[in-house]
């Protein structure tokens, strides 16, 4: 996403014709107000109206490092939330789902997303080596350039539960685009404390891919190697992750924002000759606006 | 979309100047209702104005500090949504304060009268900011998908 798609968005969804249905904010201020209300009052105000659609945007800094060899760590500017919620379809950030149960004790839906592996490998440079990845000295130096790996639509199931012990979520998705034909079964576990302004969540969580998508974006086929980059099958295994949220509520709209996330890659990943770091480390601090 | 930062659009951070000044116009652009110029010949002023309710926290129990302050001494009566009959008045005074204990749930609003009580001298609103949509799965899915927001 360009600059200009970015500027683009925030001024359609800072539109007020763009947010129809969407609850009208306030300015936000302790300060007495100039324009009188009704004259007097027997009941508290309901509030207002759910609208379908949610819209929120947050700007600030933050960064993603990129395991991959010869390759650039990610920035972070601008999160874009775009969601919306019907009666059993969705659209959230990107995911496509039908819920097919939801009650009490869980929320169960079919969801289609794209994989999330192939961010890194928008990031890497090709170079001219003399030396091969495990630093041995090559014989003339070589054109080393990262393999690319395409997206991949995925589809699975999705359970999702919370209570006062906090919130979990089990996912399986399985590739439908023919892009690398594995799945993976996400497990997450978190849960939130508040106290009115401020709130801190921390989560952890697993995630298993099998063995056909771990080998399709972290292995090396013979005809991707070359004298600097070895041949590479890479097996099933588990990534781990664990993430802090701080966020301070300024206003009713306004909100600052600071996460951090660590993620330990599977070791058949770690031990791909085109990966550099085993960890994955991320942040972002920022300010939140959520119309 | 789940277990990663992959919620999160990456932009490059070498874009423009207007990318990079681009969440100071933000924040100047929403904020810059709060400055408007009050011409109510009463100030009020409450401390908080947010009560923020989720499953966990359903009402918020707060005590509120209301501060009003008049050019002219008088006759003058706060009140709230809360009941009919006013919180305090006063007689003869310009400025006073109140201490006033609440559970709230719902948004209210505090205001001064002066002799004519049909007639709102300043308003102050104390609003509720809900993190809990009235949809469970939004709710369950929200905490799930990696959204900073």
């Amino acid at each position: 996403m360009n600059a200009q798609t970015v500027i683009a968005l925030i001024a359609i969804l800072a539109s007020p014709a763009s947010v129809a249905g969407a609850s009208a904010a306030d300015p936000q201020s302790n300060q007495s107000s100039a324009t009188a209300p009704r004259s007097s009052g027997s009941t508290a105000l309901s509030g207002p109206g759910q609208s379908r659609w949610q819209f929120g945007v947050a700007l600030g800094y933050g960064l993603r490092s990129n395991p991959l060899v010869q390759s650039d760590d990610i920035p972070i500017v601008v999160d874009l939330d775009i969601g919306w919620f019907g009666d059993h379809f969705f659209f959230d950030n990107g995911d496509l789902g039908l819920t097919v149960t939801d009650n009490e004790a869980m929320t169960a839906s079919i969801v289609a997303r794209v994989n999330s592996d192939r961010v890194f490998f928008g990031k890497t440079d090709t170079k001219f080596v003399s030396l091969d990845l495990a630093g041995q000295p090559l014989a003339t130096a070589v054109e080393l350039t990262i393999p690319d790996r395409d997206y991949a639509i995925e589809m699975g199931i999705e359970i999702l539960a919370d209570g006062k012990w906090g919130h979990l979520q089990l996912a399986a998705h399985h590739d439908v685009s023919g892009t690398h034909d594995g799945y993976e079964v996400d497990f997450n576990y978190g849960t939130g404390f508040r106290r009115q302004r401020w709130y801190f969540e921390p989560s952890i969580g697993a995630t298993f891919k099998s063995e056909s998508m771990n080998d399709y974006y972290w292995g090396v086929s013979p005809g991707e190697s070359s004298d600097a980059l070895p041949v590479y099958a890479a097996k099933s295994g588990l990534n781990t992750h664990a993430r802090l949220l701080f966020s301070y509520q300024i206003n009713k709209n306004w909100a600052f924002t600071l996460v951090g996330e660590f993620e330990r890659l599977n070791e058949e990943a770690a031990a791909s000759p085109i990966v550099n770091d085993r960890n994955v480390l991320g942040y972002f601090a920022g300010f939140g606006y959520r119309f | 979309m789940i277990g990663t930062f992959s919620a999160i659009s990456p932009v490059s951070a070498t874009g423009s100047d207007v990318m990079r000044w681009l969440p100071v116009i933000f924040l100047f652009l929403s904020f810059s209702n709060a400055g408007a110029a009050d011409d109510s010949p009463v100030q009020l002023k409450v401390k908080p104005v947010l009560c923020i309710v989720d499953a966990k926290t359903p009402s918020c129990q707060m005590s509120f500090l209301v501060i009003w302050q008049s050019a002219e001494s008088g006759y003058y009566c706060l009140y709230n949504d809360f009941g009919e009959s006013p919180l305090r008045c006063w007689t003869d005074e310009q400025a006073g304060e109140v201490n006033d204990e609440r559970d709230v749930q719902n948004e209210f609003r505090y205001w001064m009268t002066g002799n004519d009580e049909q007639t709102p001298l300043a308003v102050v609103a104390v609003e509720v900011l809900r993190m809990d949509t009235g949809d469970r799965r939004r709710n369950r899915r929200g905490r799930h998908v990696w959204d900073i927001l």
